[in-house]
């Protein structure tokens, strides 16, 4: 490629390769002060284009730097890197540290004489007391005294997930609506920042913490998980048609900033209480128990079908007798597949010679085939019937408009009627059907449209007698 | 949140700091915190209050920084630096003239903190990293515990020093000395603890230590020691996740304060009267305890990691 000749867009794009990819952001601090690359440009030093005159100074322009580091669509939004969020925390800290007195330690500036070091050092006499009395009693006795019993904040385990009280820890302030308080009270929202990292059941305890500490008579509960944040209006209204956030989240992940703090709604409580379904577990083993099994064996039974569905256009070879037009019964092989359906005789030697029940071999294409249902019932033995449409339909169908079609085709329906033992005939009745759902040939829907406008006219449909 | 103790020296001052990087100070008598102040980029290693109140300092890595306790500024207002290493001791002379540090640089220095021009900086160099220092009540001897096991007594004002080393190979955590300068106590990470009675130290007369007794006080890594104020009580803390408080009496043992949560104790104060002790442990929790009964009487939540150091100043009232 012709840009690998370019020394200056060789060395500018590993320079902007390396600031870019770096989060250390060190080597944006190293390289961004000077960029090596245009001041060999300039001075001649590198080579842009071998062989290129400035004649194409336009394009030369847009080529001469490396590609721009690609940028979010949306603009505005676009997410400062590390190295900008680094920059920026040391801008602060140095802002930080210019107010604070730096004292480096210095080894005995100017030698102080013995005298001054002796006065400085000099030995106080320790041992000549003060009259001390026998009993002393300090302030901090005298506070603990004033509040014996204070009203222990049964939250404080949550205090830690206060965020104002972090330094360098992720925080995040949200406006929170204490709804069970009476009305003169919730009418505005406590502010509380907690910790990022905090759960919602976390922030929860932290705020009832809060107003604990400083509503000693408050009326909270003691247990934490009846309560629940709900995603609230900016007037304090709570929005019932959401659930609450679920207390073992993290609050982080929700992004609004009103959140009311109410006492569980009842369904919320059964899906986020971990402890009442074990209860019921052991009450109610067996029921559930069966429950499942049932559930299972539905499962399973669902699972059956949808292989038997899948498996439908493998094919597979039936053993059974079609009945001809003189009700005579003649073993064939019937093979079915995704692509068709195909009679065979089976060639015994008994009776295979015969006339009356000689089956010639055919074969249909599945697009032919319009229906396959049971009949009936005799015994071990079932009945069922194949509809199918002439061979030549296929071509028809292909060639000629389907709405004109269809109007002179509506006799052209024919059957074969079989017999099987009724396992088997349930079988390929159902094999049969899946292909047929899964083809939706025109044959079939010409078939099931003229079954509709039969049944429309009452009239009974007896295609196979 | 509370103005009847912002100001002034009639006050109860109870800061803590730990691996979370910052230092929070409290309302001692009812366990809310009332500040939290950063101390980047390094955990708490030791804290103090100065004398007069209005600072706290902080030992860290490479740097010990000041806070204002005056303001609500949560960052520092003095930084002092050029030292290598983690500082890991320090305190105040008592009429805050000047400070004293100790460091795994192996050395302990005299910060002089007087404002005027004749600055009168100390260092005072060991052959191993200083665990502990620890300042004798006449306000002039210093001594300093290192990591080899030896115990130096630094003279401040003749620059003459001494050492002795009670176990060997045993590294000194710790050393305090009670306030009418009758005792003197080392704990080592043996988890032994090592008592001597000091005579002289008051004019030109030498401070002498006389072996006193040898406490078996913990069975792992003894990491705090320090007397009550009326110097009848010694509290140990340690790793095996206990603080013991012993009579100076007879050394016998008065009190085991122990927590469900089972961490390393880091850190022990007494209130003035010796009638509670705050501690400080790694479950981030810093606690209060009725030395009579054992019982914690209030707990201090709000650290996110350890709690490695504590300070605390309290007041002695006028008798009633």
């Amino acid at each position: 490629m012709a840009l690998y000749d370019n020394q200056h867009w060789l060395l500018s794009h590993i320079r902007d390769s390396f600031i870019s990819t770096d989060d250390t952001g060190m080597c944006e601090v190293v390289m961004l002060g000077e960029d090596l690359p245009k001041q060999f440009k300039t001075n001649g030093y590198l080579n842009c284009y071998p062989g290129m005159q400035d004649s194409d100074d336009e394009d030369l322009d847009t080529l001469a730097e490396s590609y721009d580091i690609p940028m979010e669509m949306d603009f505005g939004h676009r997410q400062r890197s590390n190295t900008a969020q680094r920059l920026e925390k040391m801008d602060l800290e140095r802002k930080q540290a210019a107010k604070v007195k730096h004292v480096k330690w210095e080894p005995n500036p100017g030698n102080i004489s013995s005298a001054e070091q002796s006065e400085l050092f000099q030995r106080k006499d320790f041992r000549k007391k003060e009259e001390k009395t026998n009993k002393r009693h300090s302030l901090l006795s005298e506070q603990l005294e004033k509040c014996p019993n204070l009203p222990q904040n049964a939250f404080t385990d949550y205090a830690r997930f206060d965020g104002n009280a972090q330094v360098g820890i992720l925080a995040r302030k949200y406006r929170i609506f204490m709804c069970m308080l009476p009305k003169e009270q919730r009418a505005y929202p406590q502010q509380v920042v907690v910790i990022a990292t905090a759960k919602v059941q976390e922030f929860i305890g932290l705020i009832c913490f809060k107003y604990a500490s400083e509503h000693p008579d408050h009326p909270l509960k003691e247990d934490i998980t009846k309560y629940g944040l709900y995603i609230t209006e900016d007037d304090g209204e709570v929005d019932w048609d959401f659930p609450c956030l679920d207390p073992r989240e993290t609050i982080s992940k929700f992004e609004f900033t009103t959140l009311g703090l109410v006492e569980m709604k009842p369904s919320d409580r059964a899906r986020h209480n971990t402890i009442i379904p074990i209860e019921i577990q052991n009450e109610d083993d067996q029921a559930v128990k069966e429950k499942e099994q049932e559930e299972v064996a539905e499962d399973l039974a669902k699972m059956e079908g949808h292989t038997t569905a899948m498996e439908a256009p493998l094919y597979q070879l039936y053993r059974v007798y079609i009945i001809n037009k003189v009700r005579a019964k003649t073993e064939i092989h019937l093979g079915i597949s995704g692509e068709k359906i195909e009679i065979d005789p089976v060639l015994t030697g008994k009776g295979a010679g015969r006339f009356w029940n000689r089956q010639r071999a055919v074969s249909y294409h599945i697009d032919n085939i319009a229906w396959c249902e049971l009949i009936e019932n005799k015994g071990p033995k079932t009945t069922f019937t194949l509809v199918y449409t002439p061979h030549s339909n296929t071509l028809d169908a292909i060639i000629g408009s389907g709405g004109h079609h269809s109007l002179h085709q509506s006799a052209s329906f024919k059957n074969h009627d079989f017999e099987a033992d009724s396992a088997t005939a349930e079988e390929i009745v159902r094999k049969i059907n899946h292909i047929l759902e899964l083809r939706s040939s025109t044959s079939r829907k010409e078939y099931l449209a003229q079954r509709e406008r039969k049944a429309a006219r009452r009239k009974s449909f007896h295609l196979h007698r | 949140m509370t103005t009847d103790n912002v100001t002034g020296n009639e006050q109860v001052i109870f800061v803590t700091g730990g691996y979370d990087h910052t230092i929070k100070i409290w309302q001692a008598h009812t366990g809310v915190c009332q500040r939290t102040a950063q101390h980047t980029e390094s955990q708490v290693n030791a804290l103090d209050i100065t004398p007069d109140k209005s600072v706290i300092a902080a030992a860290g890595y490479q740097h010990i920084r000041m806070y204002d306790l005056g303001s609500s500024n949560p960052n520092p207002v003095i930084n002092y630096e050029g030292v290598s290493k983690n500082v890991t001791g320090l305190g105040f002379q008592e009429e805050g003239k000047w400070m004293y540090t100790g460091g795994e640089d192996c050395s302990a220095r005299i910060w002089d903190l007087r404002s005027s021009s004749f600055q009168c900086q100390r260092i005072f160099q060991v052959s191993a990293p200083v665990n502990c220092v620890c300042l004798h009540p006449n306000q002039a001897e210093l001594i300093v515990g290192d990591q080899s096991g030896v115990i130096h007594l630094w003279d401040l004002r003749s620059d003459h020093n001494e050492q002795l080393i009670p176990e060997a190979e045993a590294s000194i955590q710790d050393i305090a000395i009670d306030a009418d300068g009758t005792y003197m106590a080392a704990v080592n990470n043996k988890g032994h603890c090592y008592i001597w009675t000091l005579t002289g130290g008051v004019g030109e007369e030498p401070t002498r230590l006389n072996p006193r007794h040898k406490l078996l006080a913990h069975k792992r890594y003894a990491l705090r020691c320090k007397f009550s104020p009326d110097s009848s009580l010694l509290v140990t803390t340690s790793a095996d996740q206990t603080a013991r408080v012993w009579k100076t009496a007879d050394f016998s043992e008065v009190q085991v304060l122990q927590h469900e949560a089972k961490r390393w104790v880091w850190d022990a104060a007494f209130s003035a009267d010796s009638q509670y002790i705050f501690t400080a442990s790694s479950d981030g929790v810093a606690r209060l305890w009725n030395v009579s009964t054992g019982a914690v009487e209030r707990e201090y939540q709000g650290h996110q990691k350890a709690i490695t150091a504590l300070a605390f100043r309290d007041e002695v009232l006028p008798s009633r």
